[in-house]
């Protein structure tokens, strides 16, 4: 094929004017995730042989979505999640359209939400302390999702503590809440503390409960902020039919030049109990 | 290293004619958390919002609430529930949307009762915030959402799921 195609190269003319080979085809590439939703980019490599090539065009199958291209990668959109595509690439010049490349490897487009899990921690046996570290700042905030128990028996709840950074200091404002036990309505607050605390969300392990964790949800928002004292809204209880909490709370960490890098929770009773969950969430800005 | 995307929707449904009752049903396990974000009006009367899981019906269901109703606030207790009543006082009314978001924690464990933090805002009637427990150890795979009268056309229901890394 390829000497035929070259029957008709450079030194032939039609009314004067120089007709260029017919493209080879190139070497299909990688096909990667550019990070938007539906799109692909399919790299290739052009063919050293035939001829110039003036767009390449990359079809997907299914689909037969198509991206085009003066240079490798060639992005492709419109494409459908969670299915799964391969792509093919060819050249076209003046003259003619060249043959396809072979078929890529399989891609499957993902959705790229706002909403990252960033670490979890679940125990397997109690602790005293469940520490995030080398948080990375390139969040707009962040959110703890929580389920704890505590191992202490002496008494029905007990509160989400922590600290940001390691800093011990009197550099927060422990909490403020609105809060609900049942029957009764309160509200409660506590200026320069040296941690911060969701109280009464967390459960103890007395006879009666063993099967039941305090749950709570923390937003720190701005947390990689490095002009402003840092805010923390939480919503946290617990319900054991017949009793229970139900919290509304805010704090703030009195540091406004420092991003947050780390959270340090400290048992409120004695460790935190087997099985208790705190996974932390990533949310992105704009 | 973190995980991109975790905050997944599962399933939506839209009311096309009233009703009091709708379902999620064959829920994957794959997820932590559940989010149930429901955006309702009543159909011809003020009512309310119950979550069942699993088809459980008998008396596992218990909240606590707190709420305020633009004069006064509130704590109230329901114990050994056939439903999760979210709704104390913010009931779902007519002409004007009512919100609840459901946060299901932990909800395929199988070893620890099931405990859902609730907001909800029914901007004419409340706003306030439940916490619920379901006495079972199951693993929940389906959701039913009801109330005593019929919710009104248009009515939003969706379910997310949250996957922790």
């Amino acid at each position: 094929m390829a000497n035929i195609k070259r029957a008709n190269t450079s030194g032939i003319t039609k009314s004067g004017a120089a007709i260029s080979d017919v493209p080879d085809a190139p070497t299909i590439g990688a096909v990667s995730d550019p990070g938007t939703d539906g799109y692909a980019s399919v790299a290739f490599t052009a063919a050293t042989t035939g001829g110039a090539v003036t767009t390449y065009t990359a079809t997907s199958t299914p689909g037969t979505l198509t991206g085009t291209s003066a240079t490798s990668p060639i992005s492709v959109t419109g494409l459908t999640l969670s299915t799964a595509y391969t792509f093919k690439v060819k050249g076209t010049n003046s003259t003619a359209t060249g043959p396809e490349s072979s078929a890529s490897s399989s891609f499957t487009p993902t959705g790229h939400g706002a909403y990252d899990s960033i670490a979890t921690v679940t125990l397997g046996s109690a602790a005293s302390t469940i520490t995030f570290s080398s948080i990375p700042s390139t969040y707009t905030h962040l959110q703890f999702r929580v389920m704890a128990r505590d191992t202490a028996t002496t008494g029905p709840q007990y509160s989400l503590k922590w600290q940001f950074n390691s800093d011990t200091g009197s550099n927060y404002t422990a909490y403020h809440d609105v809060n609900g036990g049942g029957s009764t309505t309160g509200s409660n607050g506590y200026g320069a503390n040296t941690i911060a605390y969701l109280i009464n969300t967390v459960t103890g392990s007395d006879a009666s409960n063993t099967t039941q964790y305090g749950v709570s949800i923390l937003d720190i928002l701005d947390y990689a902020s490095t002009n402003k004292y840092k805010t923390v809204r939480g919503l946290g209880g617990f319900d054991r039919n017949g009793s229970g909490q139900i919290r509304l709370g805010s704090s703030m960490w009195m540091n406004s030049g420092t991003a947050i890098s780390s959270v340090i929770f400290s048992a409120d009773g004695t460790q935190y109990a087997t099985g208790t969950t705190i996974a932390l969430y990533g949310i992105k800005g704009a | 290293m973190a995980a991109a995307n975790t905050y997944v929707a599962i399933a939506s449904q839209t009311l096309a004619s009233a009703s009091a009752s709708i379902n999620f049903t064959s829920i994957s396990g794959a997820y932590t958390d559940l989010v149930l974000i429901c955006s309702m009006t009543g159909a011809t009367a003020a009512t309310e919002v119950f979550l069942r899981f699993n088809g459980d019906t008998a008396t596992n269901y218990s909240c606590t609430y707190l709420e305020g109703t633009g004069s006064a606030a509130g704590s109230y207790r329901n114990s050994s529930q056939t439903g999760a009543d979210l709704n104390y006082n913010a009931g779902v009314v007519t002409a004007n949307p009512n919100v609840v978001k459901s946060n299901i924690m932990n909800y395929s464990n199988t070893t620890t009762y099931k405990t859902v933090l609730t907001r909800i805002d029914a901007p004419t009637l409340a706003t306030g915030a439940t916490v619920s427990l379901w006495r079972s150890t199951a693993a929940i795979t389906s959701v039913n959402v009801y109330a005593v009268q019929n919710w009104a056309i248009g009515s939003t229901f969706s379910l997310y799921g949250i996957l922790a890394a």
